[in-house]
């Protein structure tokens, strides 16, 4: 019996290698327990009888034996009588897959981890083969799938990853340490992704009858498994690094089966939201969401997608329509964010204030911030906020000129100053206290804005607190801002502490002309700066050669 | 791996059962506790589907609105900011 069911797998891969079928082998290297087909259990019971664990020889002789069966692994020809260089990393990862299924305890996500390192490493060289690589293709994208849940399942297990960091520390370099478990992942995973995306054994441009060629079609899989690790362990930095080499070398996206395709895209636009590249996120976020099945099995997608999108839009002041928030993805949304948008809409800045007060006070302000938005939407809104607030003390109190005055549309801007110090001081009572006064409040004693004393100089004698009161010195700068930013249209008079509109004829209002759509302008502020449609990380159109378009029209002619 | 198969029939049965159901009944339900809120974007329960797959009932057009602006000068809000103008001479 001895040593026949390593041969049998052997001769398994063998047979499929020499017949190309990649799926084959990747039903046949099966690696997670429990195996559906009992043979594996007697594959591993001969392994650590034959090949035991511990013992120097085993995978010495295991690699022997893989080679002698394997014989499609040695140098031969291919179709065309071409040499076809010897396929040693095929039996080292052969050897690493049989190492792993005898000695892998899924209880033990540690050492999993450890030997998947192993596996996936010695894989990765295995695609490397030129024309033989990409048989192992599809089981190297199944592996790296498994490995990434390990490494995201063991990001969260802080004590594990100590254990892991101190077993580092001992042998490592500084560089490894500084290294969490998940970015060590995503580095093992990334040599794979970059083998195919910069695949030479295909047609030019890399595309063959509408699809990706050769392991091209590897490229966005590999590329998301990475990307999902860095992002579920907080490492975005790093996907910097996986966005510049698709846009350097990667076939146009649209080839890309559909869930490649969204996958990559969510995680370009979340990152382009962290980047702060807000106009770029939501173009990217919309196609995402517009290409997902409205399945209810892609629900859970559909909602993150659109949380996402609705943020990145909220902040370009363009907001969710109740058509939106009816969709079944977006249940409990409209709970989050129609206070926001009512508090922006209004002016309302004492309702702004509380709801994004940083102690997370306020009911969904703990939610947005595990969602990682608050702070954009705390900190991008808030002079949306002051735009409604003038626009609504203009509505109230500005100075609309009669027919046969020539002075313009204007506004005291006082009168702001007594709005948001109003506004400031509500914001600053417990809304216990807000409630109760029924929204009279200035019917009572004023409360004061909170005082505020830093933690370092707390207990200290002769230390005034700092109580922020608007002055008009503040809301006009304020409203210099508002005008730099294209927010508000007009200009200040200094001197008379006015905001004066001009061109309300022809906007059709004063209230029009002075407060044009924010949408509008933010966006066409942010094509403009972007100079382009094109986002970073999304490649659209075919790119010959592989390589970046070179434009020379500013290159000085040779020897000039 | 064996995920391979199943993918493969996850795909078929995602897409069958969505054209069967054209999206509407599982507009209706709201099933929080799926969405109980974790921002793992999980694998997609199939690899490859058509624009079809993705066609929503009305489209995706008016999800939007890009003109809010908020003119209503007698609600609360405007009528406590009036009274606070008014009481320092501030209003028309």
């Amino acid at each position: 019996m001895s040593r026949q069911l390593v041969a049998t797998f052997c001769h398994e891969v063998n047979s499929a290698i020499g017949n190309r079928d990649a799926l084959k082998i990747r039903s046949i290297l099966v690696l997670e327990p429990p195996f559906a087909n009992p043979v594996y259990y007697e594959l591993i019971e001969e392994l650590r009888n034959e090949y035991p664990v511990g013992d120097d020889g085993s995978e010495d002789r295991l690699e022997a034996v893989i080679s002698a069966a394997v014989t499609e692994t040695g140098e031969g020809k291919d179709e065309q009588g071409l040499p076809v260089q010897e396929w040693r990393s095929m039996v080292r990862f052969l050897a690493a897959w049989l190492t792993f299924i005898r000695d892998v305890d899924t209880s033990q996500l540690l050492n999993a981890y450890q030997a998947m390192s192993d596996v996936q490493t010695k894989g990765n060289l295995a695609l490397t083969h030129p024309t033989q690589g990409i048989l192992v293709l599809p089981t190297l994208i199944g592996y790296a799938q498994i490995f990434a849940r390990l490494a995201i399942a063991l990001d969260r297990q802080p004590e594990l990853a100590q254990v892991a960091l101190a077993h580092a520390k001992k042998d490592k370099s500084d560089k490894d340490k500084a290294e969490s478990l998940a970015e060590k992942a995503a580095n093992i995973v990334r040599p794979g992704f970059l083998t195919c995306l910069n695949d030479r054994n295909t047609v030019a441009g890399g595309i063959k009858d509408g699809r990706p060629d050769g392991k091209k079609i590897g490229a966005y899989k590999m590329a998301n498994v990475c990307l999902k690790i860095l992002f579920q362990s907080n490492k975005l930095d790093n996907c910097s690094m996986i966005f510049k080499n698709i846009e350097t070398a990667s076939p146009p996206l649209h080839f890309y089966p559909a869930g490649d395709r969204v996958t990559y895209l969510y995680y370009l636009g979340r990152y382009h939201f962290i980047s702060n590249n807000f106009y770029q996120a939501q173009m990217v976020l919309q196609q995402a969401y517009n290409d997902t099945p409205i399945h209810e099995s892609f629900l859970k997608q559909r909602r993150l997608m659109l949380l996402y999108l609705l943020v990145a839009n909220l902040i370009l002041g363009r907001f969710p329509s109740e058509r939106l928030y009816a969709r079944p993805e977006a249940v409990y949304f409209r709970d989050i964010f129609h206070p926001i948008t009512q508090a922006i809409r209004k002016g309302d800045l004492e309702a702004f204030q509380r709801m994004m007060n940083l102690d997370l006070s306020w009911d969904y302000a703990a939610k947005l911030s595990r969602w990682k938005v608050f702070y954009q939407i705390g900190n991008c809104c808030e002079i949306m906020v002051y735009r409604s607030l003038y626009r609504r003390v203009f509505l109230l109190a500005g100075k609309q000129p009669g027919p046969m005055e020539r002075a313009p549309p204007s506004l005291d801007l006082n009168a702001v100053v007594i709005a948001a110090a109003f506004l400031e001081k509500r914001a600053s009572a417990s809304p216990a206290k807000a409630q109760a006064n029924g929204w009279s409040f200035n019917l009572q004693a004023p409360p004061t804005p909170p005082a505020y004393i830093d933690p370092d100089f707390e207990g200290m004698e002769n230390v005034t607190p700092y109580v922020h009161q608007f002055d008009i010195e503040e809301i006009e700068g304020l409203c210099a801002s508002l005008i730099l930013e294209g927010l508000i249209s007009g200009y200040i008079s200094p001197k008379l502490k006015k905001l004066a509109i001009l061109g309300a004829k022809k906007a059709g209002s004063p209230v029009k002309a002075g407060f044009p759509n924010l949408w509008h302008v933010l966006s066409t502020k942010k094509r403009e700066q972007a100079g382009t449609e094109d986002v970073e990380g999304w490649v659209k159109t075919q790119q010959m050669g592989g390589g970046k378009v070179v434009r020379l029209a500013s290159a000085r002619p040779a020897g000039s | 791996m064996s995920g391979a198969a199943q993918g493969s029939a996850a795909t078929t049965k995602a897409v069958t059962d969505d054209k069967s159901k054209n999206g509407e009944p599982a507009a209706e339900k709201k099933p929080a506790a799926q969405l109980e809120e974790d921002d793992e974007f999980e694998d997609f329960p199939a690899e490859d589907w058509t624009e079809e797959d993705t066609q929503i009932p009305g489209g995706n057009t008016h999800l939007w609105e890009e003109s809010w602006d908020d003119d209503d000068t007698s609600d609360e809000f405007a009528v406590q900011l009036r009274e606070e103008l008014k009481k320092l001479g501030h209003t028309k």
